[in-house]
Formats: C-alpha cells, structure tokens, sequence
C-alpha cells in the first residue's frame, strides 16, 4: 500500500466532509467522529449529487440533492435505494489523514 | 318458623356469617349478638390508620347500629358472656340468659404478651381492639413522648409507624435477625428496616426484652444485654392466640384454638366456630382473608347447605403509607427450590420468587408490587409457569407478547364515556360515533365533534381512537416521531428543549433517548433549530446540522453549480449595485442572470470553489446576501407607495426596507416571505405571502399565513394596527412566535393551521408579550443578524470550499 | 346536603398557568362569578420569575402571598375588585422540567378558616416556609412555632413517605401534632402533599380544611406509580373522603380499588396531560360538586400520583 498525506484531521469538519480531487474523480473525506475518517466518492449513483455537501450522520451521509444515505463503512446505499458508492481506506497518523493511494489507482481502473 | 341463632363476638368473621346468612334466609333466625368491646363489628386490619390519624373510626365501621336494626339483630354490646349451657342450650351473659338453636363462637384472639417482669404495668398496651388503639393514641398526645413497640411483625411494624406519624419517638424491638420474618426473607426486612429508619424509627432486631421497668407506670425497657430504653409507652404485638377459654369451659373440643371440621362445627353440632378463635386441621388464622371463608362456609352450614373451608395460600400486606411490599407463599430457601431475585438498587425493589417442581410456590416483593396479585394467583393456582420461566419475574406485561403495552391496545380497551378531550368535553363514544358516521381524519372528527379543536393537547389520543375503530384505514398522521432516531414528534422535541432545557445537541441525544449517535438528516436540522430558536445565547448555529444551501449560503442546483442573490432591501437598488452585479456575473462566468419573483437578481451556475470570491466582490460593493437559500426571511416584496404612486396611502416601501433591516439573518423554521403593499391594489401580492402588509388609510391591515407555492392561500387578517411602529413590532412578534413554536419545515400557514389564527392573535394581542417576544427576537439577532457573505469572504473560508488535497497533479505511482 | 354545598368555601378561584417557552400562560381555572378576574387573567401572562406564578416557578416551590399591595403580584386591580386577597401558587416540576402552576387564590374575611401551608427543609427539620390561615389566627401562630423531624406529624409523614396522605378528625380527640389549636380553629381534615422541587429537595405542602368553609368537600388520592399500577399504567384510587359519599378507599383484601386509564375523565387527563386541571365540573366529572382540582405529583419525571379535590 501506498499511503497518501491529504492533510491535518481538523481541516476536515467533525460530522462534516471535504473533498480531494483525483484522477478517478472526486473522493470526499467524512469526518464522522474526532479520531474517524472513511474516504468514498463524492458522486451519488443515482443523480450524481455531491456527497460531500450532505448531512454526516452517524457513520452515514445523506446525499443533498434526493436523501439517499450510504453507509460509509460499505459504500452501500440504505434502505430501497439500491447503489454503492466507491469507498477508500484511509488512515489518521499523527493527526493527518492518509488514503491509500493503491486503491485509488484501482478505482481508477475499475 | 324462625330459630334462635346466638353469635358470641362481634368481629370481622362473624359479621360476614351475619351478612351470609341475614341475605339469604333473612327470616329463618332469630339472632342475638354479644360483644364484649361495646360496639359493633368495624373493620380491625384497618386500625392502624386510624392510630396513624390516617382514617377516622367512622370510617371503618362495617356494621352500624342501622344495620343491626334493619336485621332484627339483638345486640349485647359490652355485655361479657359469662358461661355456655349446652344442655339447656342457653347462653350466659352478664344481664340474662339466651336461648339458641345453633350458636357461633366468634371469641378471636387475645394478644400473647410477653411474662416478662413489669408487663402488666399501666402504659403497657396490646394492641388488638378500638380501645387500645384510644390509648395509644392518647399517649401520644404528650409532648416528646416515647414509645417502645415489642414485636416487629405487620402488626407492630404498623403501630409504630403510627405512633411515630403521632409525633411519639419509637423504637421497635424485634427478636428475630430481620423484621416481618415469617412474612419476608432477609432482603426485604432490610430494605423494610432502612425505610422504617427514614421515618425516624429506631428498629433493633435481635433484641430479646428482659424487663419493663418502672414504679407506678412504664417508665423503660431493659433487654437481655442491659440497654434499658426510655418508654412512655410499651406496645406488645408479638403475637396473638385463640381465644379459647369461653369454649374451653363449655367442654368444646380445643386444642390451640376451637377445633372445628371442614364445615365450621366444633365438637357439639349445635355449636359453630369462625374466626381467630379457632383451629382448622392444626392451623390457626390472623389473616382476614381465611375469615371471610370461614364464615360463608359456616353460614351455609347454618342454611343446610354442603359446604368446606379449605385452607389457602395467603398474601400479606403491611398498610405503612408509601411502604410498598408484598409477600404470598413460602419462600424459605430448600432443596429443590430455584430462586428467581431481580434487584434496582437506585428504585430500592427487590423482587424474588421461589419456584419448586416448575411451580411458583412464594413471592416476595418490595418496592414494587404492581405484579403481586399476578404471581399470588400463579401460586394459588399451582400453575405450571416453566414455559415463561425467563419473563416471570417481569410480569405479566412480558407474557403472551405484551399485548398491553400497546398504546393502541389501551384506547381500544377505554370505555365509551372516557373523556378523550377535556376542553370540550368529547367522550370516546361520541368519537366512534363521529368515525362510523363518516369521520376518517383528525380533521373530520374536529369539525364533527369538535375533540381536539381547542388546546389540541388531545390530538394524538383522537388519532388513536381513529386508528383503533378504523384499523388499517388510518394512517397515523401527526404522531409520528421526528425520524428513526427517536420516537418523539417534533412537538414533543421542541417541548423538551424548552422544558428540560436541553441547550446543546449531545444533551437532546443523550436526555431524550436518541438510537443514533449524532441523529441523521432529518432531525439534526430541525434540533439544530429548535436549539438555536430557543436558546439563542447558549446555543451556537452548527453548520454541519444544515442542509447544503444553508451551509453553503447558496442554493445548490442540479448540477453541482450554486445561485448567488445579493439582497436588495425592499427591491431598491442603485446603479452601483447594478454594476457591481455585472460586473461579478463576468468576472465568473455566471451563465445566467434572471430577476426574481423577490424583486432581485440571482446569478445562477457559480461554481463551488468561486462563493467566496464572488461574495467578497459583492460585500465590496455593499451588497449581502439575500438568504434565497435559507429558511429565514427572504424578501420583503414591496410596491412604491406614496412616494411615486398616485394610489399609494403609506410609504410602503420605506416600511418593507425596515421591515427587511429589521428580520434579515433570522432563522425560522422554513422561508417567510412577505411582502408590503401601498394600497388595496395590492401591487406587491402582499396577500399571498406568509406575512403580507396592505396599507390603507387609516393604518395598516396585516395578513398572514399566505402561500403561492404547491398550496395556494390567500392571508388571514391578523390585525388591523395604525401607525408603521405597530406593523412592525406586530410583524416582529408574529415571526418570533414562529420561531418558538413552528415545526421545523412548517411554513407559517401549515403552523397556524396546527394552532389556529386565535390562539396567535390572542397571545400577540396581549402587549407585554408581544414585548416579550420581540425583544427575544432582537435578543437572538444580537447574534444571528450577521452577513454570512461578509463571513466567509476570507482566505480562511475560501480555503474551507477548496479541496483538500489536488491529487490530480501528482504522479499515480 | 344542599345547604352543605352552600356554605362558604374557602379557595375561592383556582387556576392553572402551563409555561410555554419561557412565559407562564393561562390553560384552564374555575373563577366561579368572578368573570372580569378571569378576564384580566386570561389576558395576562408570566415569565419566569414574573408576578405570583412566575415566582413559584423560579423559585420552585409554593409560595404564598398575603395581601396583593405593594407586592409583586401582577393583577392586584383585578384581584381586589374580586375581593380576593390572597393567593398560594404551586409549581409542578417533572424531574427539573416545570409542567404548570395551580394558583389558588382566598378572600380574607373573619369567618373563612383553613389552612394552606408549606413547610421545607432546614437542618433536617420541616420548618413552616409560609402559609394562608385565613382567620385561624392562633393556629397560624402555632404552626410558626412547631417544627417536624421526618416521619412526625402530616408534614414530617409526608416528607418521609414521599406520598400524598390524607389524615382525618385533626382537632377532635385524635391527636394530630398541633391538635388543640387545629380542633380550636375548627379544622378537621388535613391533606398533605410532596412537592418535589426541581433541585430534588422536596417541600410538603399542606390543606387543613375546616367543616365551616372548607377548602373540599371531597378529596381523592391516586396512585398512578408503576411499582403500584404495574403496565396496565393508568391510577388506582388509595385514599379518600367525600361529604355525599363517605370514605372512597376501599380495603383492597375485598375489592379492586378504584381504577382509572389514561385520558379517561378528568383524572384521566391529568394521567394523560402530566398538567393539572382546575375547572367547573360538570355533573359526572365533579361526583354532584361545582368545581374540581386535580394536581398531578412527579418523582423525578415520572408520575406518581394525583390528588383531586372537590368543592
């Protein structure tokens, strides 16, 4: 694994989200607790609505644009709406979070 | 043919016989009653209140004079029956023979008193009739008084928590090691003990009394380790005994009591026997229960009727106001037997069953007896509960799926004349009525019935009479909780915060009982909300609690773009503003410029990163944000009024640009709109806004609660007011109103139709609360009327609408 | 029993405020003729720490007040125009969460005795905190002057059960603590009440009604707690007294007391509401008396009981 610095924790709101432009798009980073961050794509599958701009809940976001939530733990999206969104692994050392540069490339390929 | 019947004892036992007998052969006998207290038969387990001062003798009278009267019943009261002839078959009292047919001895029992030295001392009371009780009660009458009570079982226990209510100090001796011992196990003679303490009881257990002490009267009690404790008063209940010696004398059959068979008959046919007096199969009776079983079976004796006492399983009580225990059964521990015990230390219950051969065979409960019957019937009847052996010290609520815990359940089961709505004094009935006439919405049976119209306090029980009589018919509409997160309505969230002043997010999910860490999107904006609304100084706004256009302060489009919407106050602008606003529209490549409903210019297709920028080209220029996004106030639509217009009665502008100034930058529960018009023309549809403004000559008439959106709706009048000063504060007040009490996403018009245009013309019609409520307003202004533009024009928030991190430039590997 | 129901009683009005957000607003009351009085109350509101209610509320606790001039009470116009000079306001606190104020409120005059008092801890001891005697002067006196440990007497029992009590012939030869007097003053029933405070401390508040102008002619006691109604909820009857029909407990060895659910009558409301009500009653809902309070107790935030009384 090639693990990738985006930058310090508190740069990111707690219960809310940036993003990181990449090549395989935009992944956005939620910060769901003050020691937790999951990495997933910013792009709702059903509308494309910026995940980034909706609610952090839980370990959950809820997309702005029609509700859809997506569990960040799976990529999975809830209830009868039925999509998956991208996830990453990321990491916090020393307070920066770091994602996993590998399985951004694979993203990209896939 | 009437026959003599003569009853000797006028207790609880023989009184029921009495009753038995006087209703269902009224004038087969002829009955002569003897007592030995001069009075009647009154209800003895119910003394100790009246020692407590708790219920007065009146009131635990059972049989009255009246009542002997309408019966034909010869009374002997205070008259001692001397002795018995059974050959003669006539009774001896002290003031004349009586002749029977059939007699019952109903003797009871007299108290056992301890032959310690000193026991018959004056001050030295048994406490077993009407007459001790006085005593006691008068010597408690004397200042710092102190009473002793030896014996620390449900009689003594009793006595001395009314003599301590009497204002007497008390100390209760016990010789076993825990009180109520034959009654309760250990743990809940501690707990017993620990509450009796809290009053001021002093209890020794294990204390073996020695001595009663004193010259002409009680003056102490030594015990066998030489304390020697001061006493005023000594009360003896260790115990009672058959009293026999009545029967004993006429040669009866005795043993520990007046042996009787299963039919209430002693040894001489003739002769019956009931109460505490006697001795049924080796056992003797204290409680009230056997009695009463005792004397509907010796009344039918009396009839000619076939009938068996039978010994049962017995519950026992101990009337001390706010003790609550309960104990039925046996529960000492044995071989064979399994223990069933649930403790709440910090609600001080304990509660334990004994079960043998998968059969409940005792209960002991304390501090929560709401189940004891439940479980005293299980061991009566023996049933085998080895199916909810898990549940069975929950209750029956957790057997058979808890059918009762529903809420559905319980209105079902209320009664046609349950009140369901107090302000207009609607039963359930009447409801039903309503729904089977037709009714098939809360507000069908409004209008119909007029339940729920008024303070609405009802409205979830109406919809639950709705949901039970129509079934799968009703939806639930208003009841529902806010979210997944919690079962609570909005109303009840809002009501909350207020009440329990939860003035932080953690404190509503971790008071109210959230099933989610940190809420979802639906409740956490409307807490986030309510939070701020209420407690606008404590509270601060989160931002990751809003939905992207209020955190953005831009409305998101479909695409991913923002619009952009500099205010302009009253719809004035100027040529400078114009040209700052082209010149922004360029610099950013806005795709399109469209003047708004609103009377402003809204720049759509501004991409994300740019905000910032563009609000700080805008504020340069004096422009800020016009809140499009926001659920706060919008626009205030303005026509030109006096100034240009021929018609124009006021200065409708100048009054929307203040109203503007005045309301910009609040948070509401959804957007308000609104809008001033000069004239009746009403050029500004100020008539269809959520707070619409038509001047007319003598003053200004204020609407409210329009919309022009999916709902269309013309405004109510709210009031009528003269001068601008009025209009506004009226406006002002109606808005914070609002804010105190809308459903998050009710648009005022959905608000007012919840709590009706009276009820807000009434409370702002009041003017020290329309005081009251502007000045939270302008309090919660002091915080809130800030330009989020002028805010977030900074390097600092530009940063914030950046990526994080560009990854795009750097090398894949 | 007709001339029974007209003799003077010794509360004249009753009313209950509920807060909404910070204000304390009218929800209910029994004015009896005393219409521009409850006109002027209707139109009036409290914050916290305002005027009577307000008062209570802030402090939370009963508070009495004696004679309106000067004072903070805010409808003094209107009160004495009503003839009304004195009042006593009785918060409700769930846990630490205030769910209305009873405002009940007497007019002086030589003839009405009775007792309204509340007593609060100090040193572990209930002290007299204040009380409205009307002209039970010396009894007034009394009372200033005893004190009760826990456990002692109507308030020391109250205190120490936390449950309402009701106890019976006060003055006659039963000795209630301050007997003499109370039997001097006429008083013959006493009910006792713990009022939690949102601090957790409890008060006791007590209603010594006397036969001449009594405060009820019927008291109810109802205990709604879970260790005593177990899930069905709703309130069972444990104590009362009623001129028309005599005692109202009943020996539970013999009878189910009495029950009543959620919603259903005016208890039922409270149950239901957690607000307590004071209202003319009607026929059914007064048991043939003209008004009726009933005031809900909380422990901690549930509750746990109520007591009603009739007039």
């Amino acid at each position: 694994m090639s693990w990738i610095d985006l930058g310090a924790i508190d740069d990111v709101p707690e219960r809310g989200a940036r993003i990181v432009r990449t090549r395989a798009g935009c992944v956005a980073l939620f910060r769901t607790g003050p020691e937790e961050v999951f990495a997933a794509s910013n792009t709702c599958p059903h509308k494309g609505g910026p995940l980034s701009e909706g609610i952090v809940h839980g370990r959950k976001v809820t997309c702005p644009l029609h509700n859809w939530v997506f569990d960040l733990e799976t990529g999975e999206a809830e209830g009868a709406d039925d999509g998956r969104i991208a996830t990453y692994p990321v990491r916090l050392e020393g307070g920066r979070i770091l994602i996993d540069g590998d399985a951004l490339a694979v993203g990209r390929a896939a | 043919m009437t026959r003599n019947l003569v009853v000797i004892g006028a207790g609880m036992a023989s009184g029921r016989a009495l009753e038995h007998l006087t209703d269902t052969a009224p004038d087969d006998w002829s009955i002569t009653l003897f007592n030995a207290e001069p009075r009647g038969n009154y209800n003895r387990i119910m003394l100790s209140p009246v020692l407590s001062g708790e219920k007065s003798y009146a009131e635990i009278v059972t049989h009255d004079d009246g009542w002997y009267e309408e019966r034909g019943i010869a009374c002997r009261f205070g008259e001692k029956v001397q002795r018995i002839d059974r050959d003669r078959k006539v009774v001896v009292g002290e003031h004349g023979e009586v002749p029977y047919d059939k007699l019952i001895l109903a003797t009871g029992s007299s108290p056992f008193i301890i032959p310690c030295p000193g026991h018959d001392l004056p001050g030295v009371i048994a406490y077993r009739d009407l007459d001790d009780t006085n005593a006691m009660i008068e010597a408690s009458g004397m200042q710092g008084a102190k009473a002793v009570v030896i014996g620390g079982g449900l009689l003594g226990l009793e006595a001395a928590a009314g003599l301590r209510l009497r204002g007497m100090e008390v100390t209760v001796l016990h010789l076993a090691g825990h009180l109520m011992e034959r009654q309760l196990d250990e743990a809940a003679g501690y707990l017993l003990q620990k509450d009796l303490e809290s009053r001021g009881i002093t209890v020794r257990t294990g204390a073996s009394t020695k001595e009663i002490v004193g010259e002409d009267r009680v003056e102490a009690v030594r015990l066998e380790d030489g304390t020697e404790l001061p006493a005023d008063l000594v009360v003896m209940a260790v115990g009672i005994r058959p009293a026999v010696q009545l029967a004993k004398e006429s040669g009866l059959a005795t043993g520990k009591g007046i042996h009787v068979d299963d039919a209430m008959i002693t040894s001489d046919e003739d002769i019956l026997a009931v109460g505490e007096c006697i001795e049924h199969r080796g056992a003797i009776f204290g409680l009230v229960a056997p009695l009463y079983d005792q004397a509907k079976v010796a009344a039918q004796t009396l009839i000619g009727e076939a009938a068996e006492f039978r010994q049962k399983q017995l519950s026992t009580k101990l009337k001390v106001t706010g003790v609550d225990l309960f104990s039925a059964g046996d529960f000492a521990d044995g071989e064979g037997r399994e223990d069933i015990v649930y403790r709440d230390p910090a609600r001080g219950v304990y509660k334990r069953l004994v079960i043998e051969d998968d059969r409940l065979i005792g209960a002991v409960m304390y501090g929560d007896t709401a189940d004891g019957n439940w479980f005293f019937g299980l061991i009566k009847d023996g049933e085998d509960v080895s199916e909810m052996r898990e549940t069975l010290i929950f209750g029956p609520a957790y057997q058979g799926g808890g059918a009762t815990a529903d809420p559905l359940a319980a209105v079902a089961a209320l009664p046609a004349d349950a009140e369901i709505c107090g302000c207009n004094g609607v039963c359930k009935g009447r409801i039903v009525e309503a729904i089977e006439g037709g009714a098939t919405s809360l507000a069908d049976v409004k209008a119909t019935t007029k339940a729920s119209a008024s303070c609405g306090t009802c409205t979830g029980l109406v919809e639950q009479v709705l949901a039970a009589t129509l079934g799968d018919d009703f939806a639930m509409p208003t009841a529902q909780p806010i979210c997944g997160c919690t079962e609570l309505t909005h109303e009840d969230v809002r009501r909350l915060i207020k009440a329990r002043e939860l003035k932080s997010q953690p404190a509503v999910w971790q008071e109210l009982g959230w099933s989610t860490p940190n809420g979802c999107h639906v409740c956490r904006p409307a807490v986030n909300f309510y939070l701020l609304a209420d407690w606008p100084l404590e509270y601060a706004d989160d931002p990751q609690s809003r939905f992207v256009n209020e955190r953005k302060h831009a409305n998101i489009q479909k695409d991913g773009t923002f619009s952009v919407v500099p205010r302009m106050w009253g719809g004035i602008t100027t040529p400078q503003e114009l040209r700052a606003i082209a010149d922004a529209a360029e610099k950013y490549d806005v795709p399109t410029v469209k003047v708004t409903g609103g009377q402003r210019i809204d720049l759509l297709g501004v991409k994300g990163e740019d905000l910032p920028k563009i609000w700080g080209d805008l504020n340069a220029a004096g422009l800020v944000s016009g809140h499009a996004y926001s659920k706060g106030l919008r626009t205030v639509k303005t026509c030109v009024g006096t100034d240009h217009c021929r018609f124009g009665t006021q200065d409708s502008t100048g009054l929307g640009v203040k109203l503007e100034k005045r309301l910009w930058g609040s948070w509401t529960p959804h957007k308000v709109k609104m809008a001033v018009s000069g004239c009746p023309r009403n050029c500004a549809e100020a008539t269809c806004k959520d707070v619409g403004i038509v001047c007319v000559d003598s003053g200004f008439e204020i609407g409210v609660g329009g919309a022009a959106g999916m709902d269309v709706k013309e405004v109510e009048p709210l009031v009528k007011v003269a001068t601008e000063d009025e209009a506004i504060e009226w406006t002002v007040a109606f808005v914070q109103l609002y804010r105190e009490h809308g459903k998050y996403l009710d648009r005022p018009y959905k608000w007012l139709a919840k709590v009706g245009l009276p009820w807000v013309q009434e409370t702002l019609g009041d003017a020290e609360t329309r005081a009251a409520l502007v000045a939270r307003f302008d309090l919660s202004q002091s915080v809130y009327q800030k330009d989020p533009w002028a805010e977030h024009a900074t390097p600092e928030a530009e940063r914030t609408f950046a990526p994080l991190a560009d990854l795009t430039l750097e090398a894949a590997e | 029993m007709d001339a029974a129901v007209q003799t003077k009683t010794f509360v004249e009005v009753s009313e209950v405020w509920v807060p909404e957000g910070d204000t304390l607003r009218l929800s209910g009351g029994d004015y009896g003729p005393m219409r521009a009085f409850e006109e002027a109350s209707r139109r009036t509101s409290f914050a916290r720490g305002e005027g009577l209610p307000g008062r209570a509320w802030a402090e939370g606790k009963p508070i009495v007040l004696k004679g309106f001039d000067g004072s903070y009470f805010k409808r003094t116009e209107a009160a004495k125009a009503a003839g009304l000079t004195s009042a006593v306001a009785i918060p409700v606190f769930a846990g630490k969460s205030l769910k209305a104020v009873l405002v009940t409120l007497c007019a002086d005059d030589d003839t009405c005795t009775g007792a309204i008092e509340v007593w609060t801890e100090a040193e572990g001891l209930l002290m007299l905190d204040d009380g409205y005697y009307g002209a039970a002067k010396h009894f007034e006196w009394v009372s200033q002057h005893t004190h009760f440990p826990k456990g002692q007497g109507l308030p020391g029992g109250v205190w120490a059960s936390g449950t309402p009590t009701l106890m019976r012939d006060l003055g006659s030869g039963y000795r209630f603590i301050r007997a003499d007097s109370a039997g001097k003053a006429g008083l013959t029933t006493g009910l006792g009440l713990p009022v939690p405070r949102p601090g957790g401390e409890t008060c006791v508040l007590t209603l010594l009604s006397a036969r001449g102008t009594p405060i009820a002619r019927r008291f109810e006691i109802w205990d709604a707690r879970a260790a005593k109604v177990g899930s069905r909820g709703g309130a069972v009857l444990i104590d009362g007294l009623c001129e028309r029909e005599g005692p109202l407990w009943t020996d539970d060895t013999q009878e189910e007391p009495r029950r009543v659910a959620a919603w259903q009558g005016a208890i039922g409301r409270v149950l239901g509401s957690g607000v307590p009500l004071a209202e003319p009653a009607t026929q059914a809902a007064g048991h043939g008396y003209a008004s009726l309070v009933a005031l809900p107790i909380f422990r901690g935030d549930e509750m746990a009981f109520v007591v009603a009384w009739y007039c």
